[in-house]
């Protein structure tokens, strides 16, 4: 494999072994000379602006399903792309993070940045980004894309080039057969929609009020990133809260 | 259709005999009149003459409305009401938590309304403007847990749903050797919610509730066992049309504003309505124990029914309704040594429950000892107590049945065993005695399939109080029903006054409430105050807003009607107006439904013996009763003089014509108080 592939450009900041972890860490390794963060990002995480190689890291047992970063989400996204028609309008369609509430658990349905392996797979695209046939899906390099976002590896979804619900939904259809259920689509034009991180200051996080339900912190990876769809997830999160087998 | 904002302007009315749905447009006059809710839920039960004594509860003629209001959705915190007839003939007014009321404003109803009776069981599928019958034979039967994740499952937005497109060539040859299209497609977000009822509702036991999320009910007066009498076992629905909003901006800057002062909440925050276990029995001596025989352990050593010693032994997680950032509820899985509770997945329970089906069947004292003993057992002891407190409120949530009224049907058939006034074999050999919740599982199996003596306990405490005294021919029997209006006491006393006046119950708008409103003011003796407070939370109901918050939310509650409706002319006095219109309809439905004509004489004075001949035998306020074990006082003095502040007359408490008048709904309500003024 080509080194981590586009995760190159993701990881920025740290790399670890860990799994995700459960609170921030005060003590973070030496990262490779390479890879270690400018000093403009590192002020920027101070500062609480937009950082790259960071990751959004979610922890179900501590969300309480309040909908606080959907309604963020939702309102970013409408306004920037619908400003007219949803200017007397909340609508949580538009969000790219949904929480799902399943009795006792909620599952924080949002996308993973799953990748694909090379030596596996043939190829380390994300799955959505590689089944799409207008190579609408991809990921924003460093230091490019959009106007007020860093850049930090973001997935981007091409608007203009993705050819909507109606005619196409391979994207939707690979993460939830196999993946997640990380791509939705917005209500009005039927495209394809799902987390860039706001290119690296999510308003998710920010819009969170249960502490370490959802962090953006140094990004910790260990090879690849993988993701559950939201029935098993809640199966999963049955066994580690309850010690309950149940089938959804 | 009035272009309105807040609210739709669409209630869809579902006809189960004829399987059509009809769309009611109200007029926008309606809804500054009735705002929505519980108020406008009331005005359709006039409007439709449900209020007419001829209209049997479970009949098909009786309408059952699930109904939300201008801030449901996008608003500080989501709730929805059940407005129907009760089984037990008086009025039907729940609430609720939960995601299903913002679902429904998403999916661009202010309501929905139930007529009629399918000839099968059914499910109601709502996706946006699309409301479909569909078949429910394979949910009826199973508890709510489990039919609510089925149903869930099968509602899916229309964006959400597609067929197989993927094929292997799609693929990298590698994966496609891997991993190979299953052909299965699109369908697995899980966004739909779900009003379910159990076996409770489904066999019309009286005090059937509609729960959702597992543990959130509209929990009083038996919605469920009319859900049930339609054989309607539940309304899914899903909905992705959004809030619209007159003043987005200012409404969710205040939203925000709410949250911010919530998040310093740490009450709610830190055990929910666990936080007042403590308080409740060993400050006002006011929780319930034993049938209410007592009201605090004289040994303090019970501590399991408090916030934090709760939290040590049992919570998992805590879990908020869309939009509120309290999260109430705590997630609990039940550990005890006993195989039939353990591993049970519950909530703490609430505090009702607690109160209703913990302390009150005797789930906390150690064998042969009362709760005047010292207590004598170990914290291990006690969170087997525990166990057994949140595996009744488990067995009530999953049956769908309120546990209050459930916990007092127990408590009293308890008593009457305790007291020998019943026999084992009454109970068709059930040995139900206190702390046995064997006999509790056993009792509650019978009840939900209304099998031998349960399809007489089905019919709620006070009835049974009734069936016992005159098959037994000891009318002494009626005085261990802990009832008010027939319908079972919650978990606040009246005899130490440290909680509750008696008043309070006397005169709530729904009978045996305990969230009613004007709390302080009835222990001060301030009725202005008292009223302001009962109008106040009809309005909340009507919002639909939850009460839980309502410190937060003070000051702001009207801008955000304002910023929902475009309203720009609504007032303080507007809102509270809003609910004194639904208490005086209120009172004339429960007066009306049941032809009385002395309301005060058979209706009023239905409250426990218990208040004013059993003092509290232990705790801080030992030797208490209520109003000094003087009737007379509360009847014919504290009554009058509260009516007299209502505007009402002060021998039968009715709304006078004036006061409708100055209400505006005259129109609606008078001829009905016309017939009993």
């Amino acid at each position: 494999m080509t080194g981590t592939g586009v995760a190159g450009l993701v990881i920025g900041g740290v790399v670890g072994s860990q799994a995700f972890p459960r609170e921030v860490p005060v003590e973070v390794a030496p990262a490779p000379e390479e890879a270690a963060a400018p000093a403009a990002e590192e002020a920027a995480a101070a500062e609480g602006g937009p950082v790259a190689g960071y990751t959004l890291v979610a922890d179900p047992t501590r969300c309480t399903g309040c909908m606080k970063c959907a309604v963020a989400c939702a309102e970013k996204w409408a306004t920037e792309l619908f400003p007219e028609e949803t200017k007397e309008m909340v609508n949580l369609e538009f969000s790219r993070i949904r929480p799902m509430r399943f009795q006792y658990v909620d599952v924080i349905n949002v996308c993973h940045y799953c990748q694909l392996m090379e030596w596996a797979e043939g190829t380390d695209k994300f799955p959505c980004e590689a089944v799409c046939p207008e190579e609408a899906i991809h990921t924003v390099p460093e230091g490019e894309g959009k106007e007020g976002f860093y850049g930090m590896g973001y997935k981007w979804i091409d608007r203009d080039k993705c050819l909507g619900a109606d005619k196409c939904w391979r994207c939707a259809e690979i993460c939830e057969e196999q993946f997640a259920s990380g791509i939705s689509f917005d209500p009005i034009e039927k495209k394809a929609q799902a987390c860039s991180r706001c290119g690296g200051d999510p308003e998710c996080v920010k819009a969170c009020p249960e502490p370490l339900a959802l962090q953006w912190v140094p990004l910790m990876r260990n090879g690849r990133f993988y993701a559950t769809q939201p029935a098993p997830s809640a199966e999963l999160l049955y066994r580690k809260m309850y010690n309950r087998r149940r089938t959804l | 259709m009035a272009d309105l904002k807040g609210m739709t302007g669409k209630i869809a009315r579902v006809d189960l005999s004829s399987g059509t749905v009809t769309v009611i447009e109200p007029e926008e006059e309606i809804y500054k009149k009735f705002l929505g809710g519980s108020a406008l839920g009331v005005y359709y039960l006039f409007k439709e003459g449900i209020v007419s004594p001829d209209v049997d509860p479970l009949g098909p003629d009786n309408m059952l409305q699930f109904m939300i209001g201008p801030v449901t959705g996008a608003g500080a915190n989501v709730r929805s009401v059940t407005v129907t007839k009760s089984a037990y003939n008086f009025i039907s007014i729940a609430t609720s938590g939960g995601q299903a009321a913002a679902e429904l404003k998403y999916a661009g109803w202010d309501g929905i309304q139930i007529v009629g009776k399918a000839s099968k069981p059914v499910y109601i599928a709502v996706i946006d403007d699309n409301i479909e019958i569909r078949d429910a034979g394979h949910v009826w039967g199973k508890g709510v847990e489990e039919a609510e994740m089925i149903l869930k499952a099968e509602v899916v937005a229309e964006l959400e749903k597609r067929e197989a497109m993927l094929r292997d060539a799609d693929l990298t040859p590698e994966w496609a050797a891997l991993r190979p299209i299953k052909g299965q497609g699109m369908g697995n977000k899980r966004l739909a919610s779900v009003w379910a009822i159990g076996q409770g509702g489904e066999n019309q036991v009286w005090y059937a509730n509609v729960v959702t999320e597992g543990a959130r009910a509209h929990g009083r007066y038996g919605p469920g066992a009319v859900m049930g009498s339609k054989n309607l076992k539940a309304i899914v629905i899903r909905g992705t049309k959004g809030h619209r909003l007159a003043d987005k901006k200012t409404f969710l800057s205040l939203v925000d504003a709410v949250h911010q002062s919530e998040r310093q909440d740490y009450f709610w925050r830190s055990y929910g309505t666990a936080g007042i276990g403590a308080a409740s029995a060993y400050v006002e001596d006011s929780y319930p124990i034993r049938n209410w025989q007592w009201c605090s352990w004289a040994d303090p050593s019970v501590k399991l029914i408090e916030g934090p010693q709760m939290d040590m032994a049992s919570f998992v997680k805590a879990q908020a309704c869309p939009g509120c950032v309290l999260h109430c509820l705590f997630t609990t899985e039940v550990t005890s040594e006993d195989p039939l509770m353990n591993g049970t997945m519950t909530d703490m329970p609430d505090w009702e429950a607690m109160g209703m089906v913990g302390g009150n069947l005797g789930y906390f004292e150690m064998e042969g000892k009362t709760p005047s003993d010292p207590y004598g057992g170990t914290h291990i002891d006690q969170a087997e107590g525990l166990a057994k407190m949140q595996f009744s409120a488990f067995l009530h949530d999953n049956y769908g049945l309120d546990y209050i009224e459930g916990g007092a049907l127990l408590g009293l058939l308890m008593e009457l065993r305790q007291r020998d006034l019943i026999s084992v074999d009454d109970l068709d050999g059930i040995d139900l005695k206190w702390g046995d919740v064997h006999s509790v599982d056993a009792i509650l199996k019978k009840i939900i399939a209304r099998e031998g003596v349960g399809d007489q306990l089905a019919n709620g405490t006070w009835e049974t109080a009734k069936y016992f005294a005159e098959k037994k021919g000891k009318p002494e029997i009626m005085n261990y029903p802990v009832t008010t209006h027939r319908y079972g006491q919650p978990a606040h006393d009246v005899r130490s006054g440290g909680d509750k006046n008696a008043l309070e119950y006397v005169t709530v708008g729904r009978p045996s409430e305990h969230t009613g409103g004007g709390t302080a003011g009835f222990v001060q003796g301030d009725y202005a105050a008292a009223i302001a407070g009962q109008d106040g939370k009809c309005a909340t109901d009507s919002l639909v807003a939850c009460i839980f918050p309502g410190g937060h939310m003070a000051g702001k509650t009207v801008d955000l009607i304002k910023a929902a409706t475009g309203w720009t002319d609504f007032t303080e006095e507007d809102l509270v107006k809003v609910g004194a219109r639904q208490y005086a309809m209120t009172r004339l439905f429960d007066i009306h439904t049941q032809q009385l004509t002395d309301p005060k004489e058979q209706w009023d004075k239905l409250v426990p013996h218990r208040w004013f001949y059993d003092k509290l035998p232990t705790g801080p306020l030992a030797g208490t009763v209520a109003y000094e074990g003087n009737p007379d006082k509360l009847f014919n003095e504290a009554l009058p003089a509260y009516w007299k502040a209502r505007g009402w007359t002060e021998d039968k408490g009715i709304p006078t014509l004036e006061k409708l008048k100055e209400l505006g709904i005259d129109d609606i309500a008078g001829d009905i108080a016309k017939q009993h003024l």
